[in-house]
């Protein structure tokens, strides 16, 4: 186990307007190493903002935000893609593009401006394509995948950046429950498996829950929930965070929040 | 365990398919190469004076003939040029198209051509001694119109239609002006002449030492960039979390692709529909992989402004079609297809 007090990333005192609307209002959170953490919020908290800032695709008005202690904003793209590697929501590919080429490119920030493959990006590539399960699919077009194969290749990719860090936003959308389950098993295996920190942004209250050890409920741009899944979810935070009255139950010891 | 696995070995079906699409670009390639050697000869030999090959290989490296000195003198540097700028057009093309993220950009219809052509022909207008300076003159055309396209055109995002119809109006304001400085100093200026009206038959050697190094040049980069090129074909966010600095390789790449454009406007005039039509095929052909598709945009660029040229040399002897005005016949009925089958 590792101790408590270890930390892959960690936010401190940021705050982010667009023009005079703030977004996040001087919030502070650690992501711990090794841990799968959710961000959770209505529409409109801040949480895709603060995604955004966390992968470095917005720049903080203010407070800093430190991954394995270096400040990101200091860092260039190259290294940070180095160091965390992202799954975003939306992704586009040529129709005619494989699934091996498109992992491959995952490559990217560790290989030199005009250089071939080395050994290692062919075993990194291949490693990533067992991990999602799509070696025998790895000559296909990306085109002709289903929506759950696809998002595993978009994984795939992320996984061959051999990261410690992964983020996801919202991994599941689009998808129907039985891929979304698929996805989120995997997401699962990369913790317990290899030991890579996720960060994910999920809308699904029950799935965050089980498939994460630690919550981040924001409101307002304010930090409102913070902790293991089990002991902060409960029916008088849900109001707070959601504004809506659900009722929360034990079946079998885990805990349920009814959605409907 | 898994180190015996390569890149060949992927899941048995896909590799016949994968197998068969190598020889497919391999024989789009060679198809290419040859079509290029066999219209490089019918260009030769288009015309009154007519040599055959063994002629011509013995005029050229053995003994003097006079027949191939003239050809020689008057046929290769507009056959050279046609095949530098319709390969300088076409991956320009592919380069737009890579940058804009849009199947439908060419430097001819977004107005970059109109733009390098305006500059041009102000600076022959103006300060005809300073000749020399025409292609960087163009160049400076070019960038301008693309600048002028592309902030127009941002509205938190560059929609592919909305590209286009800034490009349309940009380029006809440049021909309208290009046209109305082109009538003020008289029109007949043969420069002026030669770059409005898309004019190569006057060519000398001298226009394929201007025209050459800057498509070298820009070749060699458009090569040097197609990884950034394929990145960007993924959606911006994926580039950067892959460490690309998105804006910066798209600027990158613009600039390439608008001196492409540019210098084969300053010498051959304004292109339409070229660098919309091959990159078009290439990829039918070899794929959307720019690995593969920009030396193949190359090729195919000079296998099919040759052939404009050739054509319209040939179609109503003794009077000669500008290659540029037959692009834009052919080219034409070919951009509306694209345009229906594109929803």
């Amino acid at each position: 186990m590792k101790s408590v007090g270890e930390y892959m990333m960690r936010v401190k005192e940021l705050s982010f307007s667009y023009g005079k609307n703030k977004i996040l209002k001087n919030i502070s959170l650690e992501i711990p190493e090794g841990k799968i953490t959710t961000i959770l919020g209505a529409n409109g908290c801040g949480k895709s903002t603060l995604f955004s800032l966390m992968t470095k695709n917005l720049v903080p008005g203010k407070g800093n935000i430190y991954l394995q202690k270096k400040n990101i904003g200091g860092m260039s793209l190259g290294d940070f893609a180095c160091r965390a590697a992202i799954v975003h929501q939306y992704n586009t590919a040529a129709d005619d593009m494989t699934v091996e080429r498109l992992v491959a490119m995952g490559r990217t920030p560790h290989q030199k401006v005009f250089g071939g493959r080395s050994e290692e990006d062919e075993r990194l590539v291949e490693w990533a394509l067992s991990v999602t399960n799509l070696l025998d699919f790895c000559g296909r077009e990306v085109g002709k995948l289903s929506g759950g194969q696809r998002q595993r290749v978009w994984i795939a990719m992320a996984l061959a950046q051999n990261t410690k860090l992964l983020f996801l936003d919202e991994p599941t959308t689009y998808l129907d429950i039985r891929y979304q389950l698929e996805i989120l098993e995997l997401v699962k295996r990369l913790n317990t498996e290899f030991g890579i920190t996720i960060v994910m942004v999920l809308h699904e209250i029950n799935q965050a829950i089980h498939f994460s050890d630690r919550i981040i409920g924001l409101k307002d741009g304010h930090v409102v929930v913070e902790g293991a899944p089990e002991e902060v979810i409960t029916s008088e935070t849900l109001a707070e965070l959601y504004g809506v009255k659900l009722g929360v139950t034990l079946i079998e010891g885990h805990k349920y929040v009814l959605t409907a | 365990m898994l180190s015996k696995w390569s890149r060949n070995e992927c899941g048995n079906t896909d590799d016949k398919k994968l197998h068969g699409k190598k020889i497919r670009v391999g024989i789009a390639y060679i198809v290419t190469v040859i079509l290029l050697c066999g219209l490089f000869l019918a260009a030769v030999n288009t015309g009154s004076l007519k040599v055959s090959f063994p002629e011509l290989f013995r005029g050229l490296f053995v003994a003097y003939d006079s027949n191939v000195a003239a050809i020689y003198d008057l046929r290769f540097p507009r056959i050279i040029i046609s095949m530098l700028a319709g390969a300088a057009v076409a991956v320009s093309g592919v380069l737009f198209q890579a940058v804009l993220k849009n199947p439908l950009a060419d430097p001819g219809i977004i107005g970059i051509s109109s733009g390098a052509g305006l500059a041009a022909i102000c600076m022959t207008t103006l300060a005809p001694a300073l000749y020399f300076f025409t292609p960087v003159a163009a160049c400076i055309g070019g960038i301008f119109a693309f600048f002028i396209v592309y902030v127009l055109s941002w509205k938190g995002g560059l929609s592919p239609l909305r590209i286009i119809l800034t490009g349309v109006a940009v380029d006809a304001f440049f021909t309208g002006f290009s046209s109305v400085v082109s009538s003020m100093s008289g029109g007949d200026r043969n420069g002026v002449a030669s770059i409005v009206e898309g004019n190569i038959a006057q060519k000398t050697w001298e226009d394929v030492r201007t025209l050459l190094p800057y498509v070298a040049v820009g070749l060699v980069l458009a090569l040097l960039s197609v990884r950034k090129c394929n990145l960007l074909a993924l959606e911006d966010k994926t580039a950067r979390s892959l460490g690309v600095n998105v804006n910066r390789a798209r600027i990158g790449i613009s600039v390439v692709a608008v001196i492409l454009a540019s210098i084969s406007t300053a010498i051959v005039g304004a292109v339409s529909f070229l660098g919309l039509i091959v990159p078009h095929i290439g990829r039918l052909l070899v794929g959307s992989d720019h690995r593969k598709l920009i030396p193949f945009s190359a090729l195919a660029g000079a296998v099919t402004f040759l052939f404009a040229d050739t054509l319209g040399r040939t179609i109503a002897r003794p009077y000669e079609v500008a290659a540029p005005v037959v692009m834009s016949v052919i080219g034409g009925p070919f951009f509306l297809v694209l345009l229906r089958r594109k929803k």
